[in-house]
Order: C-alpha cells, then sequence, then structure tokens
C-alpha cells in the first residue's frame, strides 16, 4: 500500500495553466475520486501522476519519494483506460501476462499470477479470447485485471465506465469498489459522474478551473459543500437567499418571505440585518399544507420518475426544486407550502451579504 | 430508374473494357509464334518465352529492378513509418508540411522530380554515377506509398493501448514493437507492396537518373522496343505483369481482411 502526495503541482500548457497548484494527501488504501466538468484539469492530474504529461512544477510523492520525473513505466502504477486500451492482437490471458513479462517474473509465476488474476475479474473462461470478442463489461473486466495482476503500487482509473450502459456501470460500481477494497490498493478515480463519485469513494475532491474546490468525504461534499459551485455540481442545490433577523447564542433567526422564520442552529456567522445564503437539497425539503407553513408556493411543473416525484415550485424565494415521495401526490397549480429542516440547511461561505437593498 | 440500371452496366463493362484490354493484348501477343508483334497473335508458342529465358540482357534487368525496388522498398519502409509516426502523433503546426512534403513526388508529374534530382545529383558533383541519384529517385516515389497506409493505420487506432503498455511496464521502444508496430504492420506491408510494385514499374526517374551500365526494366524493355519489334518484349511484359499479380494476391492473402 502506497500514500500519494501531491504537493503544489502545476501544469501549463504554454500561457494556459491547466492545473494551478493543487495539494492533495491520499492515504494508504484509500479510494479518491477526482470529480469535475470536463477541463477542470481532472484527467490532466491523473496523467501527471501516470508520467504521461511532464510536470511544469510541484511534486508527486508515492510514499515520501519523488516520482515527478519518473517514466511512465518505472512509476509501478496500475491503469485502466476509459477506451480500455486493450491489445487486440494479444488473447485476454496474454492481456493480462504482459506487464509481468516487462517485470521479468519466471514463466511459471506469469501463468499462476494470471490464472489468480483472470479469476479475481471472472474471466477465466474467456482466457483464450481476443478482446473484440469479448463485451463492453468483459473488456472493462480485463482492463482491471491487467492493471491489477502486476500489483502496482497505486491504482488510475480514467473514467472506466463511461463507455458502459447504465444497468452495467452501476455493476461494474460495486464490482470495482469491492475489489479495491479486497485488494486494499491506493486508487485514484477520474470520473464526471457524481454518482459515481459518491458511491465509490472514501473521498471526492472536486475540481474546478485547475484547482480544488473542495476534498472531503461524500457525506460532507453533497451536505456541506464548500462553495456554490461544488453543491450545485455534486447535486440539484436550492439556494435561499435569506435577511438575518437576529444572530443568538442559541443559533441565527432567519426570515422568509411571507412571515414565516427559520432557527438555524450553530454559530454561523451573520449579523443581523445582513443576507445569508443557505442551500437546501431537493429532498431535504417537504410539502406541506399551505396554512400555518414556512413558506408558501405553488407547483409549477409535475415529473414522476419511478423511486419519487419531482415539483418545481414557484416560491417568493425563487422557483424550487423539492423531491417528494410518490406516496405523496399534489397536483400541478396546487398552492402547497413548504417545510425546511433547518438542522440540515447549510450556509453557504461568503453567502453573507448586507440587506441593502432587498425587500424582506 | 428502370434504364439507369442497363447503363450503370454497360459504362462498369466499358470501363474493365477499357482497362483490361490492352493487358490482354499483350498477353496474348506475348504467346504469339510469328516473327513479328501482332495482334490477333500468329498461331499459339511459348517460344518467345523461351527466347526471353536465354537473353541475359532482359534477365538481369529484371533482377536489377527487383533489387533495385527491394532496397527503395526497405528504406521507405523505415522512412515512411517513421514519418507517419511523426506526422500522427507530433507534428502540430508543420503537420500540413511534413505530408506535403512526403507526398510531393506523388502529386508533382514524375518527370519534375527526375529532373531536379538530376540536377541536384550534379550539382553536389556525384552525377549519375554509383546510382546514388537513381536509387534515391525510387525512394522518394515509394515514400508516399508507405506513408499513406502507415498514417491510415495510425489514426484508425486507440494511442490509449501503447500508454497502458508503458503503465505496464514496457519501455517507450519496447511499446512500439510490441504493440503498435504488430497493429500497423498490415496497413505498412500493403504500403510497402505497394512501393515495390511502383519501384519495379516506374519509367521516368529511371529513364533521367538511370547512369551507365545494366538498366531496370522497363528501360530496357523501351531499348529494346526501339530497334527489335518481336514478340519477346510482350513475353517480359507478361513476366511482369504476373509477377506483379502475384505479388498483390500474395498481400491479400496475408493481410487482407480476416
Amino acid at each position: 500500500m502506497t500514500e500519494v502526495s501531491i504537493l503544489s503541482l502545476v501544469k501549463s500548457y504554454g500561457k494556459a495553466e491547466a492545473l494551478k497548484g493543487i495539494s492533495l494527501n491520499i492515504d494508504h488504501g484509500e479510494f479518491v475520486s477526482l470529480l469535475g466538468p470536463s477541463g477542470c484539469g481532472k484527467s490532466t492530474t491523473l496523467k501527471c501522476i501516470a508520467g504521461f504529461e511532464e510536470i511544469t512544477d510541484g511534486k508527486i510523492l508515492f510514499d515520501n519519494k519523488d516520482i515527478s520525473r519518473k517514466l511512465p513505466e518505472d512509476r509501478d502504477i496500475g491503469m485502466v483506460f476509459q477506451s480500455y486500451a486493450l491489445f487486440p492482437h494479444m488473447t485476454v490471458a496474454q492481456n493480462l501476462a504482459f506487464g509481468l513479462e516487462m517485470r521479468r517474473v519466471p514463466r511459471a509465476e506469469i501463468k499462476q499470477r494470471v490464472a489468480r488474476a483472470m479469476d479475481m475479474v471472472q474471466l477465466t473462461k474467456y482466457a483464450d479470447r481476443y478482446p473484440k470478442m469479448l463485451s463492453g463489461g468483459q473488456q472493462q473486466r480485463v482492463a482491471l485485471g491487467r492493471a491489477l495482476v502486476i500489483e502496482p503500487a497505486i491504482l488510475l482509473l480514467d473514467e472506466p465506465l463511461a463507455n458502459l450502459d447504465a444497468k452495467l456501470r452501476d455493476e461494474m460500481r460495486g464490482f470495482i469498489r469491492d475489489l479495491q477494497k479486497r485488494v486494499g490498493i491506493t486508487t485514484i478515480y477520474v470520473t464526471h459522474d457524481q454518482d459515481e463519485a459518491m458511491t465509490m469513494s472514501d473521498r471526492v475532491v472536486v475540481m474546478f478551473n485547475g484547482a480544488i474546490a473542495q476534498a472531503a468525504r461524500p457525506e460532507d461534499v453533497y451536505n456541506h459543500p464548500a462553495t456554490e459551485e461544488v453543491a450545485k455540481f455534486v447535486g440539484n442545490a436550492n439556494i435561499l437567499e435569506l435577511p438575518v433577523a437576529a444572530q443568538g447564542a442559541e443559533g441565527t433567526l432567519l426570515t422568509l418571505p411571507g412571515g414565516g422564520t427559520l432557527n438555524l442552529p450553530g454559530t454561523a456567522s451573520g449579523q443581523a440585518g445582513s443576507l445569508m445564503r443557505l442551500m437546501a437539497r431537493p429532498e431535504q425539503i417537504a410539502l406541506v399544507d399551505p396554512s400555518g407553513a414556512q413558506l408558501g408556493g405553488r407547483i409549477a411543473k409535475r415529473y414522476f420518475s419511478g423511486g419519487h416525484i419531482e415539483y418545481h415550485v414557484d416560491t417568493d424565494c425563487g422557483p424550487l426544486l423539492v423531491l417528494g415521495p410518490t406516496s405523496q401526490t399534489v397536483a400541478e397549480g396546487q398552492a402547497v407550502g413548504l417545510s425546511f429542516d433547518a438542522q440540515r440547511l447549510w450556509p453557504m461561505q461568503g453567502g453573507v451579504g448586507t440587506a441593502s437593498g432587498v425587500a424582506a | 430508374m428502370q434504364i439507369v440500371t442497363p447503363l450503370l452496366t454497360l459504362v462498369r463493362v466499358s470501363v474493365y473494357i477499357f482497362l483490361i484490354a490492352p493487358i490482354a493484348v499483350v498477353v496474348l501477343a506475348s504467346f504469339n509464334a510469328g516473327n513479328f508483334l501482332t495482334f490477333p497473335p500468329q498461331g499459339l508458342s511459348l517460344r518467345w518465352f523461351w527466347t526471353f529465358l536465354q537473353n541475359d540482357v532482359f534477365i538481369d534487368a529484371i533482377l536489377y529492378s527487383a533489387v533495385l525496388a527491394a532496397c527503395a522498398t526497405a528504406v521507405s519502409l523505415v522512412v515512411g513509418t517513421m514519418a507517419a509516426l511523426y506526422f500522427v502523433r507530433h507534428a502540430r503546426r508543420e503537420a500540413e508540411l511534413v505530408r506535403i512534403g512526403v507526398l510531393l513526388p506523388l502529386i508533382l508529374p514524375e518527370i519534375l522530380t527526375a529532373i531536379a534530382l538530376l540536377f541536384f545529383f550534379y550539382e553536389i558533383g556525384i552525377g549519375t554515377e554509383h546510382k546514388i541519384a537513381l536509387f534515391t529517385g525510387h525512394v522518394l516515389m515509394t515514400l508516399p506509398f508507405v506513408f499513406l497506409n502507415a498514417v491510415t493505420s495510425l489514426q484508425s487506432r486507440d494511442d490509449a493501448a501503447e500508454l497502458a503498455a508503458r503503465t505496464l511496464g514496457a519501455s517507450r521502444y519496447t511499446a512500439f514493437r510490441r504493440i503498435t508496430l504488430p497493429l500497423i504492420a498490415p496497413g505498412v506491408a500493403t504500403g510497402s507492396v505497394f512501393a515495390f510494385i511502383i519501384s519495379f514499374d516506374t519509367f521516368g526517374i529511371s529513364f533521367i537518373l538511370k547512369g551507365s551500365g545494366s538498366a531496370p526494366l522497363p528501360i530496357q524493355l523501351y531499348d529494346y522496343l526501339r530497334f527489335n519489334f518481336t514478340p519477346e518484349a510482350a513475353a517480359v511484359s507478361t513476366v511482369s505483369i504476373i509477377m506483379t499479380v502475384l505479388l498483390l494476391g500474395l498481400a491479400d492473402l496475408v493481410f487482407g481482411k480476416k
């Protein structure tokens, strides 16, 4: 098991900075996802770790050894590519044996280890098939087996599930996650899919514009996003901008349009009279009877999506997205009340402003 | 639509006749029993093939052409593949320049390339001695065929396979030899077969750049036809055609669709 440290990593292409000095520590056996939109630098980071891109500045350490200037073949990494990058002229067994041959492992041992790896990725009966005779999921498992059979220090995965259909993708998520825990290998996973990042990772690193916006456990990234950008990228986020009525020791009292109040526990900083920006996830808002509700609104759109119902609600706080249970049905056009769970509202940083010019 | 199909068939058949008839005439004329190159042949005989086999001038010319073509192809194979790798993987702004540079001998009339080389080699004091000019000309003529085929095979595949090999511990060179080369080999080989045939058949370059002494087959045939008009020339041509067809057939068998 290996610990990876990225120290002030900079990568420029001419004048354009793809990575603006990112730092990240990855623990022994940790599964970390780099999550972000295309062009955010997540793939560039992975390429720098793999050694495909020469870094402009900074350092990458594996177990405190600087590997920044090493060639890819000397870094002891296993990598799974989005296109799988299998060797089409070699059978499954030959694909798996390649890395061991390169390491001059004795023939008998290669045979053993390849057999074990094929068992691990459940491909034993396809040993003599060529990649093009396999399904997408099987090819994916060959790529995984090929990367793991060499028992590398770290495992890098570059959007490995992007080319699979939805159902298979869900299966493979679990498969990769279980395999990673069983082998206990330090893993860096690049994806633009927030569900994938959150279900699989120990820690999610959200990146925008060549910088890390937040690196935290999936629950924290989702419930306590560092910025609004993160909040919106990892899920649907309603942002409420509310004036602070009073700030006390037991919490912050906020006024809602229409006269309702919210008592935000904790010590979020907000002076009376200032504005506070709060994030509420759609499933954290409940639809209730309009009379006496914290906030009133009207259902603008209603979409049934199997597991839940999605409501677009017009309110005095602007349009809000609410996820409701399928047991409760509210029709489009109906007046509703909204109920917030103050415990779960998350004040956004930098979201505090003055109330001047804003009608309460 | 009713009229189009028969019309299309007519056009198709005409094109084939137009392409194949001259070749058929040469082949049939080579079996002529008479003393002159005429068509239709006056009786069938293999006598001109026998005459040809005993004519050292033609045998030498065929061998000379074959060795020249093989050497030119070998050089084109290496240089063309390397140029293709550079063009596909590394060239950025200069990519188009590289492509045009390599393809220029294919775009320009052959005679222009030949004359340019002639001037050049006289300017540097070598002239047409030691077959250097001739050999260079043949390499330039054959290079585009290897280059184009190699570029196509490189572009049609995924670079990631070579990167994957690197992560598995292969050096740059090993990754190329074990992964990329086997994958582009069919394309490069097809290009080489074309290169060989082009070199074997080319006339202009050989005519201008050939020095004193023995000459490639097309030049020897041309010289022969200026003074003789026997079916022996047809017999030589027929042998040359059969060689070409065999080579193409072989290439198709080995590297064709699997």
